[in-house]
């Protein structure tokens, strides 16, 4: 990942949504983006050229942006109409980004667009999020990596979030999934944890 | 036989699709992957096909028809005849509320200019007394800032009123069953929220009666006041003009005849005039002496 002294940036065409320049690099925000906070928290899944990423909950296109800036190609699925369209202005101004429309808990509905990729990764604000990230384990390589950001208060609301995180790992592991770094993204946002793993 | 977006690959042999990037998306969306295995798509099988020469192009014609299919899905989304009634009804009712805070600032600021001015006694609401200092702002000017803030809250308030019969006729237009019982504006606000036709006509019906009724449902729920009889359904003069013992029995009927209203308009979408005429009906019956006494 792109560091100017402690501030994580990437390298593309600024201006997406008024995101600071630092020295010609953009300003990845981790108040803004939970990718960006799990890179200042803990490790997270290093960016490469190389990679091809699906994007689950791609919502505006903020975070997809700077995944992009990294990334080869980049998968972004998007379910609701009105983020979609500025998701649509990202996709027109970069080469990388393809937009699709449709529900990650039915991955068959863009299984014929998709190829096998490095890194799924997942935000979304539903119940199952476990039961859509195993879903959607199809389409990682193996060996390939996913990071599920836990949204503990979409799960379940009268739940404890680490009851929720806790049980969210136990989901995964018995999957069959190889858990290697949990964290939460405190300071940057409250009762969300980040899942990585391994296929 | 296995379909990608690039084409059709049974047997080994490949027939690459032809056409336009719009036809390909449409495409997409009508190849049923099953459910649990899927095979995905590889960019060399796409050029071993003779679809395209490189991954380059393999990508760029890929975000073509993801661009062209995403489009396409966010218009028909929006074509939905109730996402722009949607809009319209939270618009009315954000302006309500602008409108009243707006007027009451100004009644005040008003009292302090003319300290002897009192609005008791005078019937005069703060919605008369804007349009009073506005008509004068207009015939003698000079009003300064204040006349102006008044000018444009009138200003304002009429185009609220133009909303309010737009919003109306939309509502009779959208939802003919569920207007027809209780009026074009207060059936787009139970559609506003509810979140859509669709998710309206999912509701039971005593979700219905209570829709808007929130703070005083989960006061219900949480400790033990009483439940809440009525949400926005109370609008409507049937349930408001109804005697204070009959109003529960009203409402509950009449979100009862709604909850019936709401499908026949989302699956049927015209006017049902037998089922009207009955429901109409019915709902004139309660509270009448001979329903006492039955269940």
């Amino acid at each position: 990942m792109i560091r100017r002294g402690d501030v994580l940036v990437s390298k593309g065409e600024g201006g997406v949504y008024g995101e600071r320049i630092l020295e010609g690099y953009r300003v990845w925000d981790p108040y803004r983006s939970k990718l960006a906070a799990l890179y200042l928290v803990g490790a997270g899944v290093e960016l490469v050229p190389a990679m091809k990423v699906l994007y689950l909950g791609a919502a505006n296109g903020t975070t997809v942006s700077h995944v992009a800036d990294y990334v080869e190609v980049v998968y972004a699925v998007e379910f609701a109409p009105r983020p979609m369209q500025d998701l649509l202005e990202v996709a027109r101004r970069r080469r990388n980004v393809m937009p699709i429309m449709a529900d990650a808990s039915s991955p068959e509905q863009y299984a014929p667009l998709v190829e096998t990729v490095d890194l799924l990764y997942q935000d979304v604000a539903q119940p199952d999020q476990a039961a859509i990230a195993l879903r959607n384990c199809a389409f990682i390589r193996t060996g390939g990596h996913l990071v599920l950001m836990l949204k503990t208060r979409s799960v379940d609301i009268r739940k404890q979030p680490g009851e929720v995180f806790r049980d969210t790992l136990d989901i995964l592991i018995s999957a069959g999934l190889t858990v290697t770094e949990s964290t939460w993204l405190a300071p940057y946002h409250q009762d969300h944890a980040a899942i990585v793993c391994t296929r | 036989m296995q379909s990608f977006w690039f084409g059709d690959i049974s047997e080994g042999h490949c027939t690459p699709f032809t056409g336009d990037a719009a036809a390909c998306a449409r495409r997409v969306r009508e190849i049923r992957a099953s459910r649990d295995a899927f095979l995905l798509p590889d960019w060399q099988q796409a050029v071993a096909c003779g679809f395209c020469h490189d991954r380059a192009e393999y990508l760029s014609l890929l975000q073509k028809v993801c661009i062209a299919g995403s489009e396409q899905a966010v218009r028909d989304q929006y074509a939905a005849k109730d996402v722009e009634l949607l809009q319209m009804v939270r618009t009315l009712d954000e302006m309500d509320t602008v409108i009243n805070v707006l007027s009451e600032r100004v009644a005040d600021w008003y009292q302090i200019r003319h300290p002897s001015f009192s609005r008791k006694y005078r019937r005069t609401p703060a919605h008369v007394l804007v349009k009073s200092i506005s008509e004068r702002n207009r015939e003698r000017g000079g009003g300064g800032a204040l006349g102006k803030v008044a000018a444009e809250i009138t200003s304002l308030a009429y185009a609220r009123t133009a909303l309010a019969k737009e919003v109306s006729s939309r509502a009779c237009e959208v939802m003919p069953n569920t207007s027809a019982l209780i009026g074009g504006l207060v059936a787009a606000r139970l559609l506003s929220q509810s979140g859509g036709l669709k998710e309206l006509s999912r509701l039971p019906a005593s979700a219905i009666q209570v829709l808007g009724a929130r703070t005083a449902l989960f006061m219900h729920i949480r400790t033990h006041a009483p439940s809440p009889k009525h949400g926005i359904i109370f609008q409507h003069r049937r349930v408001h003009n109804a005697p204070r013992d009959a109003r529960g029995k009203v409402a509950r009927v009449l979100a009862g005849k709604l909850a019936i209203a709401a499908r026949l308009d989302f699956y049927r979408g015209c006017a049902v005039p037998s089922f009207l005429d009955d429901a109409q009906a019915r709902i004139d019956r309660v509270g009448a002496p001979e329903e006492d006494g039955q269940p």
